[in-house]
């Protein structure tokens, strides 16, 4: 199996890879992994206004699982929550041409959306009532 | 493990894996789990030796090449048999397998059980990812790139330590699971027990996976 052009893009020349504070203002994290391959991801979000500034990753894991995780911080940037929570895992599989075995790599990147949104809003609500 | 009803000659199947009236092999049932399909009840400690001769026995009775003077239907029933049958025995021979197996079985998919990713180790993972690329970017005969060699090897010995205590724990949760079938009730509290192993056991073998993972990869790059 060879990987898709777009894959070895991502792979040679990762964006946004590294990490944030994870209680800085605005941060949230998203920690994920698949028991069924052992890849692990971290992905970061920085938040202002409701919007998504930055965000940064971090994946152990196969060509897939990092391609899935860098392109996702690329699409992440400038999204709001809201559209950030639209992301599917079938979005990465078309743009990243992956296929059927690497599927998984996908869902593990809207996974770790997922979690480092309700990270976020998480942190958010505490902060808001008071009770950080 | 055979049909109710012989493809054949429509007759009930009493034999195990022949029809009693036309002799004509019969398929092995596509509901049958691997357990059924070797004659082995749902268990974790299972006698690799039994397990081997089992296998060998039944491999002997569905080879294709027995079958090559038989007629087409039967060469597929033999051909499908004989595919089950491996798949069912290389699944089942390695004890690690062997649960994850039945957890899938007991629990549907990994992703069905729910329990909380383990951070501090995915913390662990990412970070030691880090100083392995700093290695790789390093000078091998260099002071830095020395220092960093042995720190991952460090680090290796202790993740395979890990790996092996935990292997040791989930020895012993096998065991337990055994005892709790065995006794076959099904109160409330044998309820709890079975949940509480089917998640013990899934944390321990997703650990056990990631540590794996990153364990190979230690190796082979400071090989």
């Amino acid at each position: 199996m060879a990987y898709s052009d777009k894959v070895v893009d991502h792979f040679n020349n990762p964006r946004n890879m590294g990490s944030f504070k994870k209680d800085e203002e605005g941060v949230g994290t998203g920690m994920v992994g698949a028991p069924e391959c052992g890849d692990v991801m971290k992905l970061q979000i920085k938040v202002q206004n409701d919007t998504i500034v930055d965000a940064k990753f971090k994946t152990f894991g196969c060509g897939s699982a990092i391609a899935s995780s860098s392109l996702a911080t690329e699409w992440l940037k400038g999204k709001t929550i809201e559209e950030a929570q639209q992301i599917k895992n079938t979005d990465i599989v078309q743009e990243l041409n992956l296929p059927p075995v690497k599927i998984h790599c996908s869902v593990l990147a809207e996974d770790a959306i997922k979690a480092a949104l309700a990270d976020y809003q998480k942190k958010a609500d505490g902060e808001a009532s008071g009770t950080k | 493990m055979a049909r109710s009803m012989c493809w054949h000659c429509q007759s009930a199947v009493t034999g195990e894996y022949f029809c009693e009236r036309c002799v004509k092999v019969q398929p092995v049932s596509k509901e049958a789990d691997y357990f059924t399909c070797l004659g082995f009840p749902r268990r974790l400690m299972l006698d690799s030796k039994q397990l081997e001769a089992k296998f060998y026995e039944m491999s002997r009775t569905f080879h294709p090449d027995f079958y090559q003077t038989k007629s087409p239907a039967e060469q597929a029933i033999s051909l499908g048999n004989a595919a089950v049958l491996n798949t069912a025995y290389r699944t089942l021979r390695d004890p690690i397998q062997r649960a994850e197996y039945l957890l899938g079985l007991e629990t549907g998919s990994v992703k069905d059980i729910r329990t909380s990713p383990p951070a501090d180790l995915f913390e662990e993972i990412l970070e030691l990812q880090d100083t392995l690329e700093e290695y790789r970017s390093s000078e091998r005969d260099s002071q830095e790139g020395r220092e960093l060699r042995t720190a991952l090897e460090t680090e290796q010995r202790a993740l395979e330590q890990r790996k092996q205590e935990m292997e040791t724990q989930l020895h012993q949760l096998f065991g337990e699971w055994d005892q709790l079938q065995d006794r076959g009730e099904s109160t409330s509290q044998t309820r709890v027990d079975r949940d509480r192993l089917l998640k013990h056991m899934r944390a321990l073998l997703s650990n056990r996976t990631y540590i794996t993972s990153i364990v190979n990869d230690l190796a082979t790059t400071i090989a």
